[in-house]
Parts: C-alpha cells; structure tokens; sequence
C-alpha cells in the first residue's frame, strides 16, 4: 500500500514541479514580450504627439493603456529627455525617473521597468517608459500551489482508499505463498502445500508453487533412491569400489575394496587414496588424477601395483572417473579397482615361455641351415668326386673293347657293353644330381615370361630329339608369369619330355598344354596320352631318384620331376599329377599371379 | 499685425519683441539649430511644422517623377519665414527622397509641388488659389485668420501653442492620404 500511495504522490509532485518550473520561466519572458509590443504600439501611436509638440494627445495615448491593469506608469520623455506626457494623468511627476535609462527592461523589486525608443522617419523623437507590476505573477503562483496541495491530498485519499481495497483480494495471497515459501526453506519440509485462497493469476502462481513443491519433492525421492541404489551396488560389488574427494581422501569404500587391501573401512576414509599406491607407479597416476580434476579427461584407466596392508604387491586395472556439477567443478571421484595379480603372473609366464620357445626356433633353424649347406657341399663334392673314377671305368673298357677285340669273345664284349652302358648311366645320375643340387644355390633373376612361347620353343626342342614319333601338341594361350625364365625352362623341358617319353608307346602322342586362373594362382598343365601310373604311388613321384617304372621299360634318373617341385616351390607355387595306369597323366603346377610385371605386361 | 498675435510668450511692447529677437538669435547662435530647446519665433516652429506635415503624408504615385525625384515645399507670396525655412529644410530628406525650396510669386509659377504654404499676402486671391490647385496633389498651407474652406492645413494659436486644423475633405479632393497620427492633432 506504501508503493502505491509513495508512486501516485510523487508522480503527481513531479507534474506539479515541473508545471510550475515552466511557468516560472516563460512568465518574466511572456511579460516582457507583451510589454514591447504594447510599447510598440504606443511609441508609434505618439510620433505626430512629439513631433507637433503636443502633450494632450500624448498623454491621451498613454492614456490607452489603462487597458492592461499591471501598467502602475508610463511616461514619454522627448529627445532632450524631459518628461512629454504621463500615466496616469493625475499622478505627480515625482512618481517618475528624472530621466530615461538607457533602452532596454529590468526587474526590481515587483516591477518590471522597460524603455523603448520612439521613432519616426529613422530619427528618434523621444522614449517610451513603461512599468509593469509583476506582483500578479506571485499571486497566480499561490493559486497553482493551492490547486496541487488540493489535488495531492484528494490523490492520497483515493490511493489509500483504493489499495486498501485491492489489499484483501492481493497482499493475503501473497502472505499465505510467503508463510508456506518459509516453511519449505526452514525446516526443509516439501510436504507442505500454499493455501489457494487467492483469485485470477493468484491462483495460477499457487498452483505453480504448489506444482514446484511437488516437483521437488518427487525429485528428491528419486534422487534418494537413486543414492540408494548406488549405494547398494557399490557395497555389494565384487568389483573393489572407492569414492575419492577432490583433496584425494577416500569418503567411502566398499567391502570388495577392504578385502583387496587388507585395511577396514575405518582405517581408510579420511586417508589419502594414493598411500596404497606402488611407489614407482605413484608419479603417472597422479598425473591422470590431475588432468581429471584439471578437466582435461573425465577418466582413465591405468594397470598399476598397489601394496597390501601387509606389503605384499598386489598388479591391479585401475578405473577412475569423476563426477561433475552443472559448472563442471569436480565434486568426486569413482575409483573401481581389479585384482589382476593372476593374469599379470600367467602374462609373466606366456611372455617367458614365447621368447624360449622363440629361442629354440632360431638355434633350430640356424643348425638346419648348416646341416643343410653341408649336405649340399657334400654332395657337390661327392658328384664330383665320383665323375672321375667314372670316367676311368668308362674310358678304360672302351679302350679294352676298341684295342683287345680280338682278343675278346662275344661274351666279354657284352660284359664290357654292360659295364659301359652302367658306367654312362652313373654318369648321367651324377649329371642330374649335379644339377638339382646346384639348383638350391642358384640365385634367382626373376623377370616377365611369355609362357606360351616357352611351351612352343621347348616342345620343338624336344620334338628334335624324337623324329621318328608322331607327336601332336594343343597349346593354348597361356598367361605369362614373373620368374626366373631358366628355371620355368626347365620346368617345361622335364615335364613335356616325361609326356613325350611315357607315350612313345603310342601310335600318336597327344600332348595338351593348357592354364587356368585359380585363387590368386594360375595353375598350369600339361596331359599326355600315355601310360600312366597308379595314383597309390603318386606322393613317391617327386622324389630324387624315385621311380615307377624300370630303366629297360622308360630310360631316366628319378631326378627330374625332384627338380621341377624344387623350382616351383623356390617361386612359391605347387606341384602335383592325376594318373590312371594306361589312361594317360596330367602334370599340373601352379605359379602366384601377384608380380609387380603384370602391369607392364598388360600395356 | 498678426505676427505678434501668435509668439509664444505675448510680446506686447517693441521693445519686448526686439529683446526676444535678440535673445532668439543669440540661441540660434549658440545652439545651431536646436530651435526645440531655444524659445522659438512664430515662423520658426511654423517651418519646422509644414517639413514634418510631409512626413505624415503620402502622395500619389503621380505626384513624384521617379523614385528619387525631390520633395518640393514652396512658399507662395511674400515669404514669411526669413531663412527659418531654408535652415529647417538643410539637407533633410522625407521617404527618403531629398527636400528642396521653391518659392512663387504667382500660381503660374507653380510645376511641381507637394507643400505649398500660401503667405498672408495672397489671401484676398486665396479662393481663387484653391481652386486652381485643387486637384493638384498638393499639400496646401496657410496661416489659419482666414476661414476660407479648400486649404488643407491651417495653422491656429491656441494660448501659446500654434496648432493646426486638418480639412480631410480637401486632403481627399486633393488625392492625399493624412496619416490617422496627424489626423488625430488636426
């Protein structure tokens, strides 16, 4: 009620103010003005007065301002500053200055005194004095006065009249909403609800604060079970679980957390969480809790050592997170430790086993290495070795045969015939041998190989040495490969000679070369219709000096299809066959396509 | 003779007149022309009076040759201003037009002329005057014994004062417009 009545009353004194404010200033202005322009008037109407002299009709033109009441004088003074005529007539000359001031108003002391020139024809005739009462402006600002006190006191009354009235209907809402805004801030209580005894918006804002205590209250519920809950998984994890305040205290910890350390719940609240924390590990993990609480991460998670009460080291995953109020300050921190002693120790073992394990590989392989070059050194120098007395067996019987043929007879010869024919095909054994084992210490050079015109060269090549054979051979196109051109040769020589040679029993030797693209790989053949084998056999087929059939049936070492795995396995490919006795063979062998010269090929 | 009839101060004896005479023109000596603050002669103030009638009036567009053309104050007859006249009219100017002095022997000399003061000495021809100038657009002057209607002004003596009657009908019939200022003194 106070406001109301303390706003009408000052807007209405601030109307007053500046009303009388305006008034105060524009009245002397107001005044002045009226003044020069009834002057004016006058000092015009008296030229032919003080031009002819004559002070009758002077004065009865001054006479005419008895019009405006608050002229007290008026005089006309000539050019030599005698006093012409006056106002009012029957007043003594005393009453009026001696002489005319200079031109121009001043104000003194309830007059305002004015002099104006009397001017004709642009010479001066004489001055006009005038002096106005100034008094009725006092008079009319005591009236306003009046008005406004009036005005104020009838505007207090009906103010104060008025919010009275309102107070009812306002001010008790206001008060029940308060009382019941206390209670809930005191005692805490949100179970209290505001009386509605208000009307309009009144009882929309007590609905609202009765919906607001509800709101509170439901949502402190929530957030007790919710604390609850917590509460209740923490304690009953297995997981070792510990809250940590912002200093690094532990506020709480749970049972799983007492077991692993050995301490009681007691001994660790109020303690600080890293002195149970391995020493060398301490450094890196309070760095992590620094950036947490800094806000540069919200967790991390560290394997780290932590120290049994009883010192004992225990290797544990450490989990800390941190919760957050709205502004993002850190409030606390949750800490959720694994014992992980046994894997850190079967780690331990893995890691321990692996790198003997690793060890013994390496020797192994160091050792097989060495085995491996002596052999081959070996038998290099046994071939070699062996060529020489060979060489004397074959030469000397050739040399008995050639020389002592006489002396021979039929019987002696073909004895000698044996031993040549043996001898020579030692010597052929010892070649092959020669070759596989120079095979391995070849250095590849590998390069793009057209591979149907390897096939067609190679099949003339081997077509030269059996004329008397009708040979046909399918080619198909076949892909070219990177490798070492030689040793893809010799793969071609052996396996098209073995196809010509097992079907030279044949009227017609069909041979068919052909490729296919499989997995990555292109698998190459080569069929024959000749005599075939028994596929029970098929994995003796590649080894050295393993054979099938007899020198007498099919001439051969038992070396070349030993070479041909070889050259295929040093390219990283496979070999393999399918026979049936009498039905013809199928050699097949793969070579990886992935070769940095296909592209080129390709252009 | 009128010319004493009319002074300020009622000279009765010569010998009064001629000390008055002396006594003006000693002032006139020492005050130059400041004939306000001086006792003044008779045809002193009269002259002062027919150079400020001009400026109370205003003449038909006709009456003037061109926008500089002077304003003419003539005396005809015997001239009774001495030099008053000439002195009053030195270098003055009316509407900003200057003032020069004619002076008649008869009507037929009259050309151009906006203030005439007709001497005492034409007054038996006065009538006959009048009627010739009538519509002239001149201002006419007299000296007020006679009461013959037609001229504009007359001058009067009233106590010690010469004061004047205005004849708005002759001003009209004359094409004149008398300012209501001076109209109120006639």
């Amino acid at each position: 009620m106070t406001i109301i009545l303390l706003t009408s009353s000052s807007v209405l004194l601030l109307t007053c103010a500046s009303f009388f404010a305006y008034e105060y200033f524009t009245f002397k202005q107001h005044i002045i003005e009226n003044l020069s322009t009834l002057g004016a008037i006058t000092a015009n109407n008296s030229t032919a007065a003080l031009t002819f002299n004559n002070s009758e009709d002077a004065t009865e033109v001054l006479g005419a301002l008895e019009a405006e009441p608050h002229i007290k004088l008026a005089g006309l003074y000539d050019q030599d500053g005698k006093l012409f005529a006056h106002y009012p007539e029957g007043l003594s000359m005393d009453a009026f200055p001696v002489g005319p001031a200079n031109d121009g108003y001043s104000l003194t002391s309830g007059y305002l005194s004015s002099y104006q020139p009397v001017v004709h024809e642009h010479k001066r005739l004489g001055t006009l004095y005038i002096k106005f009462d100034t008094s009725a402006m006092y008079k009319r600002f005591r009236s306003y006065g009046y008005i406004v006190a009036a005005v104020v006191v009838a505007s207090l009354i009906l103010a104060f009249a008025l919010s009275n009235g309102f107070q009812r209907q306002i001010s008790e809402p206001i008060v029940a909403l308060t009382k019941t805004a206390k209670a809930v801030a005191v005692d805490e209580d949100y179970s209290v609800r505001a009386p509605n005894i208000g009307t309009g918006e009144f009882v929309v804002l007590t609905e609202a604060f009765n919906q607001m205590l509800t709101r509170i209250h439901d949502g402190n519920r929530e957030l007790r079970q919710s604390e609850e809950r917590f509460r209740s998984a923490m304690e009953h994890s297995p997981i070792s679980m510990s809250l940590i305040a912002t200093d690094g205290t532990w506020l709480d910890v749970n049972q799983a957390k007492c077991e692993m350390t050995g301490y009681t719940r007691e001994e660790m609240i109020g303690q600080i969480f890293y002195k149970i924390i391995h020493p060398d590990d301490l450094f890196v993990n309070l760095q992590h809790f620094q950036r947490l609480l800094d806000g540069e991460i919200d967790s991390y998670r560290l394997e780290e050592r932590h120290l049994h009460k009883s010192g004992q080291v225990i290797w544990v995953d450490a989990n800390v997170s941190i919760v957050r109020d709205d502004n993002r300050m850190p409030v606390y921190c949750i800490a959720q430790i694994q014992d992980i002693s046994h894997r850190k120790r079967d780690e331990e073992l893995l890691r321990n086993l692996n790198a003997e394990l690793e060890q013994r590989v390496q020797e192994r392989t160091h050792k097989l290495k060495e085995a491996n070059k002596e052999l081959e050194a070996f038998s290099y120098s046994v071939s070699h070795d062996l060529r020489a007395p060979l060489r004397a067996i074959d030469g000397f019987s050739r040399i008995l045969l050639e020389d002592n043929a006489d002396k021979l007879d039929e019987d002696g010869k073909r004895v000698l015939g044996v031993i040549r024919s043996n001898t020579q095909n030692m010597g052929r054994l010892i070649d092959d041998l020669l070759a596989f084992s120079r095979l391995s210490r070849k250095q590849m050079e590998p390069c793009l190989v057209n591979m149907t015109e390897l096939a067609s060269d190679v099949f003339q090549q081997v077509k030269s040495s059996c004329v008397d054979q009708n040979i046909h051979l399918n080619l198909a196109p076949l892909p070219n490969i990177e490798g070492d051109p030689a040793l893809i040769r010799q793969v071609f020589v052996n396996l098209l000679s073995n196809a010509v040679k097992y079907s030279k029993t044949r009227s017609e030797s069909l041979i068919d070369v052909s490729a296919r693209p499989e997995n990555g790989e292109y698998v190459y053949s080569i069929k024959d219709n000749g005599v075939g084998f028994d596929m029970a056999y098929s994995n003796k087929l590649f080894g050295v000096f393993q054979r099938l059939h007899s020198v007498e049936q099919f001439e051969g070492t038992g070396v070349g299809l030993a070479i041909v795995q070889r050259i295929v396995h040093r390219h990283g490919g496979r070999v393999w066959a399918n026979a049936k006795i009498d039905e013809g063979a199928t050699f097949h062998f793969s070579l990886p396509k992935e070769s940095k010269y296909e592209s080129a090929n390709d252009e | 003779m009128a010319f004493s009839k009319t002074l300020r101060t009622k000279a009765t004896s010569s010998c009064m007149k001629g000390l008055t005479a002396c006594l003006i023109a000693a002032s006139v000596l020492f005050s130059g022309e400041q004939v306000w603050s001086a006792p003044a002669d008779e045809y002193q103030v009269k002259a002062a009076f027919l150079f400020n009638f001009a400026k109370f009036v205003e003449w038909p567009r006709n009456a003037f040759s061109d926008a500089n053309a002077p304003l003419v104050i003539g005396v005809l007859g015997q001239d009774p201003f001495g030099s008053y006249l000439d002195n009053t009219l030195q270098g003055e100017r009316v509407a900003n037009r200057p003032v020069t002095l004619e002076r008649y022997r008869s009507v037929a000399e009259i050309k151009r002329c906006h203030v005439l003061f007709i001497s005492r000495s034409e007054s038996g021809r006065l009538n006959q005057i009048v009627n010739s100038l009538r519509y002239r657009g001149i201002l006419t002057v007299t000296d007020g014994d006679a009461n013959q209607s037609g001229v504009i002004i007359r001058f009067v003596s009233e106590g010690n004062k010469i004061r004047f009657h205005i004849d708005s009908d002759a001003a009209k019939a004359a094409n004149l417009v008398i300012s209501s200022r001076l109209l109120r003194l006639g």
